[in-house]
């Protein structure tokens, strides 16, 4: 069933709990337009992970469990799906700390994403030579294993090895976890390229607010399992509140969404 | 001295090959701890089951012997396809340690089927090789060496690079080690594990009915065979439990060991040692090397 909604993915109002008991998301409703790059944003524990897996149906392998709301992706609800029912339709996550085989070599690690694809030997390295493209570096790494590749590699090997399921979107967990501000902005560009390129459209859980902004179209903030704010990713950089949460240009001592919210009701009952 | 250093030799050769029976069935726990990261209780009834369903075939059915044992091979893969839908599907995403519990049940299982369909008595098995020293190499060499034991180490070689050319080579060979790396990031870009599953427990299956065959064809096939599982627990933790080559090593140094020890020293405790001296290497190991001499991860305690 093809999709004429200017939507690839379209989640409303989805919670979702762990072990049927812990409540880790609250109401999460986000889209991602086709061909755009959206950006899910938030603290540790906010629910990025989560919504993620939600969509990706990878929940399942953790206990997890959406209990409410629906998440719709390229025209077909998804619920009972697997992880690799969803590889199939397009639909692939590159998962929170790069996950690597670290005991495959690069190039090994870059084919495995292709393994859901029936391609002859002579497709594989052709797909593979168009995957070096947008990663010089790991050409020249190709034979190494993987484990003994630096973070930023690694992290570059977890996107190629997705790209070559030849998704139509991609789900990018944190991919700038724990990197140099060099090889983010390296990351991103590479992210953007494929974007522009490849016409995959992005939906990208980030703490780097200011980056991850900069380099998509649209954003969500999330705090403990709901959305707080959401627009364009102009607006974003530009909203007061996003500055001083996020991007620590901090006027007070407020520390999160709610703390806002409980200040501005205040402010309104004294001028009342 | 030229004597003794000949009983020497020969005592290590034996040793050696017959290491390479415990290197049988200590890679089909591999195969599956590989996958699933789990040590899987049920490879000794396995291997009982597999042996005994081939002597079925051949003396109950007189089915040929290539015959008979493809069917067994067959219904490894049966049992391992049966193993993967009504056991591991339904525990996909429950912890290791259920499904270490399961297959301490499905070993029961298997042992139970095995007498139901085939009866309880001990069976011969002739492969058509004795075991006897070969007169070729006794009198040109002076050594004594089992022609079973000759065999089994072939055997045992062509079963290695098998599973060598399959992993490295082949595409669901490279599904498997990225299982065995991390199943979640596998399955995340599509790697469907059920098919890993399949593949890794009816390889084991077959492995199962080789090692019996070897075993079977010393001992007779019988239901101490389960417990050579057992036999396999020193081999897996000298090697590593993740390690195809560290079974074959393992299993190697174990043979070795133990037929020296027994020989050399065994006489000082009044013999009989081989039955717990790589009981003692591996607790060595377990002190000083707990992931053994190739794994890869820390050895899970079961």
């Amino acid at each position: 069933m093809s999709n004429n909604s200017a939507n690839i993915l379209d989640i409303k109002n989805i919670e979702v709990r762990y072990d049927n008991v812990i409540l880790a998301l609250h109401d999460v409703s986000l889209k991602v337009p086709k061909g755009k790059v959206v950006a899910l944003l938030g603290a540790n524990g906010a629910g990025k992970s989560t919504t993620l897996k939600a969509v990706s149906t990878m929940l399942a392998s953790e206990r997890g469990k959406v209990t409410n709301g629906s998440i719709e992706y390229d025209g077909n609800a998804i619920d009972k799906q697997t992880p690799s029912q969803m590889v199939g339709l397009g639909m692939v996550q590159v998962l929170e700390g790069r996950r690597c085989f670290g005991h495959l070599t690069v190039e090994e690690n870059i084919i495995s994403g292709a393994y859901s694809r029936k391609l002859s030997k002579g497709d594989i390295n052709q797909e593979l030579e168009k995957i070096y493209t947008y990663f010089i570096r790991l050409k020249e790494r190709r034979k190494s294993q993987a484990a003994f590749t630096s973070g930023g590699e690694q992290q570059m090997i977890a996107v190629a090895r997705a790209m070559m399921a030849k998704p139509k979107m991609l789900l990018l967990d944190e991919p700038t976890m724990g990197l140099a501000p060099q090889l983010v902005a390296e990351i991103f560009n590479i992210v953007k390229e494929l974007n522009t390129k490849e016409g995959v459209s992005i939906l990208l859980a980030e703490q780097n607010t200011n980056v991850a902004l900069k380099n998509s179209d649209y954003g969500y903030i999330i705090e403990t399992g709901r959305v707080m704010l959401d627009g364009t990713a102009e607006s974003l950089l530009n909203d007061d509140k996003v500055k001083e949460l996020y991007l620590g240009i901090s006027k007070k001592g407020r520390k999160n969404f709610r703390d806002v919210l409980k200040e501005e009701s205040l402010t309104k009952k004294r001028s009342n | 001295m030229v004597d003794e250093l000949l009983f020497f030799m020969e005592v290590l050769v034996g040793g050696l090959l017959a290491g390479t029976m415990y290197s049988l069935v200590a890679l089909g726990f591999v195969l599956i701890f590989k996958a699933s990261a789990t040590f899987n209780f049920s490879q000794g009834a396995m291997v009982f089951f597999s042996v005994l369903a081939f002597c079925g075939f051949m003396q109950d059915f007189n089915i040929p012997f290539v015959l008979a044992f493809i069917l067994a091979a067959l219904l490894m893969v049966v049992v391992g396809l049966c193993t993967e839908r009504l056991v591991l599907r339904p525990l996909m995403n429950a912890s290791e340690d259920t499904v270490l519990m399961a297959t301490i049940g499905l070993g029961y299982v298997l042992e139970g089927l095995a007498q139901a369909a085939w009866g309880v008595e001990v069976r011969r098995l002739d492969l058509g090789i004795g075991d006897f020293p070969v007169p070729w190499i006794a009198d040109n060499l002076k050594l004594f060496i089992s022609a079973l034991d000759i065999t089994a180490g072939f055997v045992a070689a062509i079963m290695i690079i098998g599973l060598f050319l399959l992993f490295k080579y082949t595409k669901i060979g490279l599904g498997l080690r990225a299982v065995a790396d991390d199943a979640g990031a596998a399955s995340s870009i599509g790697i469907p594990l059920k098919h890993i599953m399949l593949l890794v427990w009816s390889a084991a299956g077959v492995v199962a009915l080789v090692a019996g065959c070897m075993w079977g064809a010393r001992a007779g096939v019988q239901f101490a065979l389960v417990d050579l599982a057992l036999k396999a627990l020193p081999v897996l933790i000298i090697g590593g439990f993740s390690s195809i080559p560290g079974a074959i090593i393992g299993g190697l140094i174990i043979g070795a060991v133990e037929k020296v020890l027994e020989v050399y020293i065994g006489p000082f405790f009044g013999g009989a040692i081989e039955g717990w001296a790589p009981y003692v290497l591996a607790i060595f190991f377990l002190l000083y090397r707990p992931e053994g001499l190739f794994g890869e991860k820390i050895i899970r305690r079961v």
